[in-house]
């Protein structure tokens, strides 16, 4: 694999060249693609090109997962896991301020946007100008409508881990019963004080915390052992419930 | 007979897959600049949505592009010159700033430099235009991306119209298609024909759209006329501006900056040429639905001996008649005939076209009675109607409405990939789909390279322009392009008059052109009135 070094000998990266852009880094057999001489990432290209085994005890890509512990939970192969019933096991979301007002428990989504990737942020003028310039939590119609809000109305959304205020964007590509909002949000940018707690709005984690299952919990094991980025059983931290509530208050920013 | 060149542009909307790329990269080169905040030469739409500006097409209210006056004469839906200049100062037809949107930018600087305080500092957001603070932005160039809003205005899309029972903002009919849009560089435009400076003109040697700084007079017509609403003004500097098609580049060879980093790769750039002398008549057949027909006869067959010979003698190089022959453009649009104009209807014979989309199959057996074949994944071949995508409303957006001409290219790209999953999936090599929809096995594989795999040379086939011709070239480009201070600046040859200042008040400026001046033989009434051949042709 030395060519993959070819060019690249007398690289060196201060931490000054950081501060100043992000750098491209050396092709490392650790990783899974080419990303020398100017091409850009695409998975198990060094796979697939170098001959090199994947990180699997067969070295090569496997779909069935023969741990005992895999096996004993039902997780062998991919499967459906419904969702967590949050309610049962942590009580009601909901009404946390007794005002009694007008709310509904809802799955919360936070898949990846179109415009990013990972932690890759969008909050920059041009892709901002490119929505609605702040935070949106998609909405369906008909739960917008049981809790009278309209597209573009302020709403804030929270349960026992957090709280984010933020507008809605109504859509009819949205099921009933759930809302989404998109992953790597920040809240540097247009993000006001909350009406619950009077304190800055919150980000798309700010609804999520880790949870870990016990397969998590598997190490030493082939592709199952710690790496950085790395992949490893499916996580389930993104399965979470919220509850949605119109703003009442005043908007305030300071 | 007189033929020129035009460079064209296909989109194959299959593939868009609304990443918004072309838009951010276009903005960055031209429009990211003083007076140019709101403006997006390119701009990728979602539909159905009310798009940017607002309902723009919406002929009734914008009145833009042309159509036929009783006598079957073709006119300026705006109206004519009298109309013009009895109303120029107050063109009810111009979309005002809500329209499009105001345009804004952060107070980024409060993140490094705020005071030590309670609450994690915040960037606000704040006008560009008048510097206020916006603490609840209301529109934007893309506010309805992925259908966001849809339910409260998806009826307002024009398209809608006549078709809402077939267009509805309910989860299970949802549908959506991203329709990138730039500068149509039309054969009749209605912008330059609008133009009462003459500031507006279409290039000879490759048909371009281009605004001349120098002579624009801030009239504005030209943004109320283009049915597209793709020709902008600048506040600052007080001209009109557009998509220039990249020109600087076009003219070495280069595919447009939204072209070259289009990451689905769905744009075609190449070379038609075309009959001028045919247009108006083109232009102005009586039935909308012949506007599509019509425009392919103006087009001519560069393989063709005799276009060869007549071309060569009009002065179009011999590498460029080559390239014409190579054009997917041309490919697409007439050889297969996959390609549609936008909005035919508006009669200003646009070229950039597009492929409509295929969509997945809506019917299901439970509720339709539906009953496909699992093989048959594009069951389109047979039934277009069952595709999730109304085909109404592609008709309306590609075809004036004319279901018969988007049911006809559908069934062409669904018998492609029938054809193709056949050979590739199941080695199977069959012939009656491709003869089903008029085309050889040779043909149907060639359009299936085109859309699908075809590499940079093949998608882009533009003919660097000529020495012999630099000349015109040279002496357009300092008057053409958006060099002006501040300015993108890709026009290089021009002389600065640094004297002038940037950008000068637009009213100001209509005014003087409106004083009578002794030493102004520009005078834009003068011109308006006067005997410009293009709209004496027009007004016979």
């Amino acid at each position: 694999m030395d060519h993959l070094a070819t060019g690249s000998e007398d690289l060196r990266i201060t931490f000054a060249d950081a501060q100043v852009q992000p750098r491209t880094v050396m092709t490392s057999p650790e990783w899974s693609g080419i990303e020398a001489h100017g091409r850009r990432y695409s998975p198990f290209t060094m796979n697939v090109e170098c001959d090199k085994p994947w990180h699997t005890l067969s070295g090569r890509q496997h779909l069935y997962l023969d741990h005992a512990w895999m096996l004993e939970l039902g997780e062998g192969l991919p499967a459906y896991r419904p969702p967590l019933r949050y309610t049962a096991i942590f009580g009601d979301q909901g009404a946390r301020d007794g005002s009694g007002r007008k709310e509904l428990t809802l799955q919360y989504l936070t898949p990846h946007s179109k415009w990013s990737i990972h932690s890759e942020y969008q909050d920059n003028l041009h892709m901002l100008t490119l929505f609605r310039g702040g935070g949106m939590l998609w909405v369906s119609v008909e739960d917008a409508a049981d809790l009278d809000i309209a597209d573009g109305d302020w709403v804030e959304s929270y349960n026992r881990n957090g709280v984010i205020a933020l507008r809605a964007t109504v859509s009819h590509r949205i099921p009933q019963g759930t809302c989404l909002l998109y992953h790597a949000k920040d809240r540097n940018l247009q993000v006001p004080l909350t009406e619950m707690h009077g304190r800055r709005g919150g980000t798309d984690n700010s609804l999520t915390r880790i949870v870990m299952k016990p397969t998590h919990f598997i190490g030493g094991y082939a592709q199952l052992s710690f790496g950085f980025n790395y992949y490893g059983p499916t996580g389930s931290q993104r399965d979470e419930v919220t509850v949605l509530r119109k703003r009442e208050a005043k908007v305030v920013y300071e | 007979m007189t033929i020129r060149a035009q460079v064209g542009m296909v989109m194959n909307l299959d593939k868009c897959i609304g990443c918004h790329t072309c838009s951010v990269t276009c903005k960055q080169v031209w429009t990211d600049r003083p007076g140019a905040e709101y403006m997006w030469f390119n701009d990728v739409e979602t539909k159905p949505g009310v798009g940017y500006p607002k309902r723009w097409e919406d002929q009734e209210q914008w009145r833009g592009g042309w159509e036929l006056d009783k006598k079957g004469r073709l006119r300026l839906k705006g109206g004519g010159r009298l109309k013009k200049l009895l109303r120029i100062f107050a063109n009810p037809d111009m979309p005002e700033l809500d329209d499009y949107y105001e345009p804004w930018t952060y107070d980024f600087d409060q993140l490094v430099e705020a005071p030590r305080q309670r609450h994690d500092p915040v960037a606000r957001a704040r006008s560009q235009v008048s510097g206020r603070r916006m603490d609840e932005i209301g529109w934007g160039p893309n506010w309805e991306d992925n259908l966001a809003g849809a339910p409260e205005r998806i009826h307002d899309d024009p398209l809608t119209d006549g078709i809402e029972d077939q267009v509805r903002a309910e989860y299970e009919q949802a549908f959506m298609l991203y329709l990138p849009r730039i500068c149509e560089h039309c054969l009749n435009p209605a912008c330059v024909a609008s133009c009462p400076s003459g500031a507006m003109y279409k290039r000879e040697e490759d048909g371009i759209v281009l605004v001349d700084q120098e002579k624009c007079r801030s009239w504005r017509y030209c943004v109320s006329g283009c049915p597209y609403k793709k020709v902008y003004f600048n506040h600052k500097s007080g001209k009109a501006e557009k998509c220039t098609l990249c020109y600087p580049r076009i003219e070495q060879g280069q595919p447009t900056i939204c072209s070259e980093t289009c990451v689905g790769r769905i744009r075609y750039l190449g070379l038609v040429l075309y009959d001028v002398d045919r247009v108006e008549a083109a232009a102005s057949v009586p039935d909308e639905r012949d506007l599509l027909a019509a425009q392919r006869d103006v087009f001519l067959d560069p393989s063709d001996p005799d276009v060869r010979a007549r071309a060569l003698a009009d002065g179009i190089p011999e590498d460029w008649i080559d390239a014409a022959v190579r054009s997917p453009v041309y490919a697409l649009a007439m050889r297969y005939r996959v390609a549609l104009p936008l909005h035919p209807e508006y009669r200003t014979l646009p070229m950039v076209w597009y492929v409509p989309p295929l969509s997945p199959i809506a019917g299901t057996m439970e509720a339709d009675g539906y009953e496909a074949d699992p093989d048959e994944v594009f069951s389109a071949v047979d039934d277009p109607d069952a595709m999730r995508v109304p085909v109404d409303y592609l008709a309306n957006l590609l075809a004036a409405g004319d279901g018969e001409q988007i049911r006809d290219v559908l069934r062409r790209l669904a018998a492609m990939r029938h054809h193709m999953r056949k050979r590739e999936v199941l080695g199977e090599h069959d012939e009656s789909r491709a003869a089903a929809v008029g085309m050889s096995v040779e043909e149907i594989e060639d359009l299936y390279r085109l859309l699908a795999i075809a590499k940079y040379e093949d998608r882009y086939v533009i003919p660097p322009a000529h020495a012999e011709q630099a000349g015109n070239l040279l002496e357009e480009r300092g008057t053409c392009g958006l060099d002006f201070e501040g300015g993108p600046g890709n026009c290089g040859a021009i002389e600065r008059d640094v004297s002038r200042p940037p950008g000068y008040d637009a009213a100001a400026d209509a005014q003087s052109a409106m004083r009578p001046d002794a030493d102004r033989v520009d005078l834009d009434i003068v011109q308006m009135l006067g005997d410009r051949r293009r709209e004496e042709g027009l007004d016979r």
